[in-house]
């Protein structure tokens, strides 16, 4: 086994979590059960790497098997990694395309690698009917560098892609003619929309957010303490009207679902400066007031439920806002209309 | 203010000096001064400021000598008056520190230096960093550390920066007397380990304290405010704010980044007293931006926290931290700070 490949596993199981490693080699099947045995998982990372490299160094492993590991590696853990969607159509008047997914990455192989010397390309379907394609660039004079790889998610009879690119960024034109042609399709272009969590774009994407079943009901345990507090029931919650409209309104708006997950929405505003006040500030300017909005939250759609409730923002919530999922943006350029 | 014209009991400040409040610390050698700010009436922090301009005192400082000043993070503390500093001991002082932290380190202490014990510790004054005469000289810290190799090619490498100045801060403060040095504003950057231990000497040595200075909302939207009024012939950065949103169980940050061209023009046409910032003109500066803001958004900044204001001039952070990103208005930005390190200054 090469030295190249040997090393590359090598530093694949260090990026590994300890918990992880088990499962991982479990699903990637290079290694039988026996020889999975053999390995202490107790023992420090770097000495559970090199007994993974002595036993694939025995069934002499390639840079081929490497490369599912790697796959199976970024497909089980939370890669930090941008996800950017893409979505391809297919020029007026043509037909639905009934290829498989096998076709599909015979001919997006053979397109890409006829554009490109040295690129070493890898598939592997995953649960969702979805193809993942690892890339690994090279140029004309020299090898594949495994450690800048290009990932893309695919599925099958569906226009989007989710790409996750890497620092070498010349190569893109042929990746999209690669995925064009082999998909059958005659365009591609980059939506406003990315993130790190590859679940919310889909989820997004494929407007599978307001399928899940978690509803928000009136907790039992607010309707035992309303009980237990009014003594007089003269005394009531004064904006009680007010706050109950709030939260339908942003019931409404959002759904009684589990927000999908992104955690940045940016806007670009180019509309004109105007006040309510009647100071006439900026009043015979033309030119747009040039602004960059950015909101950024661990989970951001959740926290821009909350703000009516808590009093932060008016309900409902500005369109803009609330768009993003059903928009499948959060990328916005505003302009005046 | 001429302190020979002007009698010393003014009824504008109220409170007469008393020999016996600057001795009623709590500290063992009873030398602390209880409280050097002068009781402004109302204790009200003022409602109109001067447009920072350049000081005159500042165009005669090489610009090459403050401009590692620039463009570096600073953790920001107020300090309390030092008794018995001289400016003609920096030497021994530099001796005195470079002991103490090298038994420090001895101890086991974290002290970060580089290489063991090859280090050096400089004290310098700082020239022109001062608002008028009467501010004393600012001056330097330095921790370098020297390369293991001692060949005199190599660089040292500076490890820790701290500098002392007060700028302005005369007409804040009352007489003090002649023993104690009045530099109420402390910059630091480098680990936080050494700031500690550094602080820890000259406390002992000068009884005098440290504390953190916090910005508050108020504060950091007069700097949006005066730092949009900087004149300057390019505006590199966008004036950005940073709001800060209460809302669980998730944070969330607002960025607000205006085009610094629309920004300044936005306040021109606010401003309205020439040579002057009034408190009116802050706000309605702010308000205007939040109510641009609020009719894309309809989301109410004002129910939300301001926490860090950048612009060409400067960045400020309410943690206590500047960035200073303009020699032009450096005095300004320092004269400013020096205002609310004496109003937090107990």
């Amino acid at each position: 086994m090469d030295e190249i490949v040997a090393e590359f596993i090598r530093r694949t199981i260090l990026k590994i979590p300890v918990a992880e490693i088990g499962k991982i080699l479990r699903i990637w099947n290079f290694l039988s059960e026996s020889q999975l045995k053999t390995i202490n998982l107790q023992q420090c990372k770097e000495n559970v790497s090199q007994d993974v490299v002595e036993l694939c160094k025995k069934k002499r492993a390639s840079m081929k098997e490497a490369a599912i590991l790697d796959i199976i590696y970024h497909q089980t853990c939370q890669i930090k990694k941008i996800w950017i969607v893409y979505k391809m159509t297919k020029a007026p008047g043509e037909e639905v395309d009934l290829s498989d997914m096998e076709e599909f990455k015979a001919s997006f192989k053979k397109v890409l690698q006829r554009a490109l010397k040295n690129v070493h390309i890898s598939f592997r379907d995953s649960e969702d009917d979805a193809v993942w394609i690892r890339i690994a660039w090279g140029t004309p004079y020299m090898k594949p560098n495994q450690y800048k790889t290009t990932y893309v998610v695919y599925h099958s009879q569906t226009p989007f892609v989710f790409i996750s690119h890497c620092q070498i960024k010349k190569y893109i034109p042929e990746l999209w003619q690669a995925l064009m042609t082999a998909g059958n399709y005659h365009k591609i272009r980059q939506m406003e929309l990315r993130s790190l969590y590859l679940d919310s774009l889909k989820a997004i994407v494929f407007k599978q957010y307001n399928q899940d079943f978690q509803t928000y009901y009136l907790t039992p345990l607010e309707e035992e303490n309303s009980e237990a507090e009014i003594v007089d029931p003269r005394i009531i919650h004064e904006n009680m009207k007010e706050k109950e409209r709030i939260q339908r309104v942003t019931r409404e708006t959002f759904g009684d679902y589990v927000q999908p997950r992104i955690e940045f929405a940016q806007y670009k505003l180019e509309t004109k400066f105007k006040t309510d006040c009647k100071n006439g500030i900026l009043a015979e300017r033309e030119e747009p007031f040039r602004c960059l909005v950015k909101f950024s939250s661990p989970h951001l759609l959740e926290a821009l439920k909350s703000l009516a409730p808590a009093g932060i923002a008016d309900a409902p919530l500005s369109p803009l806002l609330t768009c993003i999922p059903h928009k499948a943006m959060n990328y916005f350029t505003i302009r005046e209309k | 203010m001429d302190s020979s014209n002007v009698p010393e009991f003014t009824p504008k400040h109220g409170v007469p000096p008393r020999l016996r409040d600057y001795f009623t610390g709590a500290s063992p050698f009873q030398r602390q001064l209880a409280s050097v700010r002068k009781q402004t009436p109302f204790g009200q922090t003022p409602s109109r400021r001067k447009i920072p301009q350049c000081s005159p005192l500042q165009e005669n400082i090489d610009p090459q000598k403050i401009a590692f000043l620039l463009h570096k993070q600073w953790t920001l503390y107020t300090l309390t008056p030092m008794y018995g500093f001289s400016y003609t001991n920096l030497k021994q002082y530099s001796t005195l520190l470079k002991c103490f932290l090298a038994a420090e380190k001895q101890k086991g202490l974290a002290v970060e230096m580089g290489e063991d014990f090859n280090f050096k510790v400089t004290f310098s004054t700082l020239s022109g960093i001062k608002g008028t005469h009467r501010d004393p000289a600012a001056f330097l810290v330095q921790i370098v550390s020297k390369s293991q190799l001692s060949s005199k090619n190599t660089e040292d490498k500076v490890v820790w920066t701290g500098w002392f100045c007060s700028v302005h801060g005369d007409s804040l403060l009352e007489n003090v007397p002649d023993d104690f040095t009045c530099l109420p504003l402390f910059l630091a950057n480098g680990a936080e380990s050494n700031t500690a231990l550094i602080g820890t000497w000259f406390q002992k040595t000068f009884d005098c304290r440290f504390t953190r200075l916090t910005i508050s909302a108020f504060s950091l939207s007069w700097m949006a405010a005066m730092w949009t009024s900087c004149n300057l012939e390019h505006y590199g950065t966008a004036t950005e704010l940073l709001w800060s949103v209460p809302c669980s169980p998730q944070s969330l940050d607002i960025s607000y980044a205006i085009n610094p061209e629309d920004a300044k023009a936005l306040w021109d046409s606010v401003h309205q007293t020439p040579e002057e910032i009034t408190q009116e003109e802050v706000d309605l500066f702010i308000d205007c931006l939040c109510s641009h803001f609020h009719r894309h958004f309809r989301i109410n900044l004002s129910a939300t926290r301001l926490v860090c204001v950048s612009t060409s001039v400067a960045s400020a952070h309410t943690d206590g931290k500047i960035k200073i990103l303009c020699s032009k208005y450096l005095i300004g930005v320092l004269a400013f700070l020096t205002e609310l390190a004496i109003f937090q200054i107990e």
